[in-house]
């Protein structure tokens, strides 16, 4: 089989970022970018530096794609993906660029939605990542991928792996304990509980127990991987992975879209945000898209989502050892015995050792200074990258002078009274304390918007992390646009009667239990 | 998804690879690659 496509479309989207490069580097987009927020519009250094690469890549591969001649063979098969996610990536730009700022210019200017206190598209979370999303459902449900593009789509999954890898480069040793140690109890809990629960249910509605076990590890641990990795030692037939994918997918594309809306109404941390993704939200794929829905600009909510996730995956081994006993015990007619140690090797997803990886390798500090914390660096010096512009002033001062009475932890006000005596920042310490403290919003918005501009003044992030969140930012953005290609109404049609009834009632406990947890354990940043 | 999977002679409808396992080690090659290139660069 031959699948390269003998058409112009790669050409023609090359052609396309090329002049989105040109237009925007000689300033003809001037006008356009005004329209869209002017100085607050921060894609002006993408729009000149990464359509020109992708541009002319297009074009080289699509001229040989158009004109030359192919046969059957492994460069065929993979150079055919480039004119696929070329696709994907060209409408990612198109909805990061220009469609989410018009979006939110639109919505802006229709004003706040009632007391909220804000727009519609931040309530709604309607910003690249959604739009991105739902603009690969509308176009596969609507128009279908064509054909030339169909192989390329493949890759979007490959790219959320390579992201969730190099998120691994983010985190500090102190991070991880910390997030680790609440995301194990958590995780322990929820994943338990899920999986008990659905074969609970499965027995009382009776459904086979091969349907169940293999419901039970999609709607506890981390769907598709542990639907597969478990289908073996619950003998699950075809159809009824298929069963579980459907519902797992038809629950979680909606929990993508319904959690950030959630999260905005509930004025939720992003450290509580994250931690309820991930603990609520059933897919890996999933559970990034919303944590980058909740917070767009900033990965510190997908940071935390994905440490649930992966203590998730980590669960895997023994909820498949869970099973196989589960299963022998209840059926009389176990066909044949299967190893567990070799199911748990053979299905174990390796992009999890693969982030494990890229955490110890950032531990050594090659990527960031050793005391980086959170990407970023502390320096209240002029040596270390402190600006005397940034120093507090007078009003702001007063301002915080007047809302101290508010604080009532010691270790915070100690805190909030030596930012004001010296008017930036002192300490590291000082630093995490009044960022807990901006999170817990126990001050005015006006205080708060202080305290993280005195934050944000003594906080310098390493080139080397700049570069890493803007490679994760983009393989988050084409994967999750690629995802939403796969996301067809046929097959979320497969979820089927009873398997969809359970995986709704239990998907609902949980995300519904998990949200109150969160909400009683997590008050602020970690 | 069915209909889809027939499309293909190689891989599955959601991966060109053939199993999650070939998908993950490419992951993590381009993760080292994308790593490496972000620490010669910067």
């Amino acid at each position: 089989m031959v699948y390269t496509q003998k058409s112009s479309a790669l050409f023609i989207i090359g052609l396309a970022m090329l002049a989105i490069w040109y237009t925007a580097d000689a300033g003809l987009l001037s006008g356009y970018i005004e329209h869209l927020g002017g100085e607050k519009y921060k894609y002006l250094p993408e729009l000149i530096t990464i359509p020109i690469y992708f541009g002319i890549l297009s074009v080289v591969i699509g001229a040989w794609q158009w004109f030359g001649s192919h046969k059957e063979g492994h460069w065929d098969y993979y150079s055919s993906t480039v004119a696929g996610a070329m696709f994907i990536l060209f409408i990612a730009m198109l909805v990061r660029w220009f469609v989410a700022p018009e979006v939110a210019v639109i919505s802006t200017g229709m004003g706040e939605v009632g007391d909220t206190g804000k727009h519609l598209h931040k309530l709604l979370g309607l910003n690249y990542v959604v739009l991105g999303i739902l603009a690969g459902i509308i176009v596969v449900n609507f128009f279908k991928v064509p054909e030339w593009a169909a192989n390329g789509v493949r890759l979007s999954r490959l790219g959320l792996k390579t992201g969730v890898i190099l998120l691994g480069t983010l985190y500090s040793a102190a991070e991880l304990k910390n997030l680790g140690g609440l995301s194990i109890v958590m995780i322990g809990f929820f994943v338990l509980g899920s999986v008990g629960m659905v074969l609970w249910l499965g027995s009382r509605m009776k459904i086979p127990n091969s349907m169940g076990g293999v419901l039970s590890a999609g709607m506890g641990v981390c769907g598709v991987s542990a639907t597969v990795a478990s289908a073996p030692v619950v003998q699950a037939k075809s159809v009824e992975i298929a069963y579980t994918i459907g519902t797992i997918l038809l629950w979680g594309v909606g929990c993508m879209f319904v959690f950030p809306i959630i999260g905005n109404l509930l004025g939720m941390s992003y450290v509580q945000f994250g931690a309820w993704a991930g603990t609520g939200i059933l897919n890996s794929a999933q559970v990034a898209g919303a944590a980058l829905a909740y917070q767009p600009d900033g990965i510190e909510t997908l940071k935390v989502a994905e440490i649930f996730n992966i203590t998730r995956v980590l669960v895997l081994p023994i909820i498949v050892l869970w099973l196989a006993v589960w299963y022998v015990r209840r059926e009389e007619n176990v066909t044949h015995q299967v190893n567990v140690g070799t199911v748990i090797f053979e299905k174990f997803p390796v992009f999890v050792i693969g982030f494990i990886l890229m955490f110890a390798l950032s531990t050594t500090g090659i990527f960031a200074p050793p005391n980086h914390y959170k990407g970023k660096f502390f320096g209240n010096t002029a040596e270390t990258g402190f600006k005397d512009e940034k120093l507090l002033k007078g009003d702001q001062i007063a301002t915080l002078q007047s809302e101290s009475g508010s604080v009532q932890r010691a270790d915070r006000k100690e805190a909030l009274q030596r930012l004001i005596d010296n008017g930036k920042v002192m300490t590291i310490e000082d630093d995490d304390t009044l960022r807990g403290l901006a999170n817990a919003k126990v001050m005015s918005k006006d205080a708060n918007k202080i305290l993280k501009g005195a934050h944000k003044a003594v906080r310098h992030t390493a080139k080397k992390v700049k570069a890493f969140r803007k490679w994760i930012t983009w393989l988050f953005a084409f994967g999750l646009v690629g995802l939403g290609m796969q996301i067809t109404v046929s097959s979320m049609r497969q979820a089927g009667g009873q398997p969809a009834v359970i995986g709704g009632i239990v998907g609902f406990i949980k995300a519904a239990l998990s949200l109150v947890v969160v909400m009683m354990l997590i008050s602020e940043t970690i | 998804m069915s209909d889809q999977e027939e499309k293909y002679d190689r891989g599955s409808a959601l991966s060109i690879f053939g199993s999650d396992r070939k998908e993950d080690f490419i992951a993590l090659i381009l993760a080292l690659a994308v790593a490496l290139y972000v620490y010669v660069s910067n």
